[in-house]
């Protein structure tokens, strides 16, 4: 049974790290039309507390994509230099979209195993009852 | 309780091997978009229940004998590394073969709990209640 639990608090795991990721999805989304905002990313890595591999995963640090800003030609904004042009975000929806829909399989996947674990522990205090 | 049963035995093997294996690909599921992560796997239950630790056991040795049921405890569990396909980021897990599996482990802990639940209902019945 020790090994059901630890299942469940690992796809717990999986789950929060999931969300962790679909908001900086969100967070690049909302900012896609910021001048000079670079997208965040983000990476998972496994959580090992005192040299134990626990097999839970937790969200990594949190980096900034250096590629280079889109050129935006409007000469009447406000932040365009003498060409007419100013620095948008590096956001591509495309990319942020497809993110999305990973983060959302996997966390799907996560939630699945969560709840066959739960069922497996049910099945088993079942078997007190007559 | 009763742990003379041969058959009690069995299933209890064998829910603790599907629990085991659960975990096991809660693990691989959960590291899924984990970069550098190897999706593990155990082997299946009739291979670890064969692999029986060297005592002086009866054991069978012909296809019609019975398998002793002394001093036999459940073999300790090794992980096996699998898929040598992955991802550019070097994770080998495909959520979909661990869907596929998880299922297979979910009917195999039923199987095991079923069987314990109608033996208990066996003894139960032979004590006239």
């Amino acid at each position: 049974m020790s090994d059901l639990l630890k299942s469940l608090s690992v796809s717990a795991s999986g789950m929060q790290a999931q969300s962790a990721r679909l908001r900086h999805v969100s967070e690049n989304i909302a900012n896609a039309d910021t001048p000079g905002y670079h997208r965040k990313t983000m990476s998972f890595e496994e959580l090992v507390i005192r040299s134990d591999h626990t097999g839970q995963v937790k969200p990594g640090p949190v980096r900034l994509d250096q590629s280079d800003l889109t050129r935006i030609y409007d000469p009447g904004h406000p932040l365009a230099d003498d060409s007419g042009h100013y620095d948008g975000s590096n956001v591509d929806l495309v990319v942020e979209i497809a993110d999305a829909r990973e983060a959302q399989r996997s966390y799907e996947a996560n939630l699945r195993m969560f709840d066959q674990a739960r069922q497996m522990t049910q099945g088993l205090l079942d078997l007190l009852r007559r | 309780m009763f742990e003379k049963l041969e058959i009690l035995k069995l299933a209890h093997g064998m829910a603790t091997h599907a629990a085991t294996r659960q975990s096991v690909l809660a693990r691989n599921i959960a590291n899924a978009d984990t970069p550098g992560y190897r999706a593990r796997d155990l082997p299946s239950f009739a291979a670890t229940y064969h692999q029986r630790p060297d005592t002086f056991d009866m054991r069978e040795t012909r296809a019609g004998h019975l398998v002793a049921a002394t001093g036999r405890t459940p073999p300790e569990i090794g992980q096996i590394v699998r898929g040598a396909e992955t991802a550019p980021n070097g994770n080998s897990v495909s959520l979909e073969v661990e869907m596929a599996k998880s299922a297979e482990t979910q009917a195999q802990h039923d199987m095991a709990l079923s069987v314990y639940k109608s033996t208990l209902g066996i003894l139960r019945s032979s004590l006239g209640r």
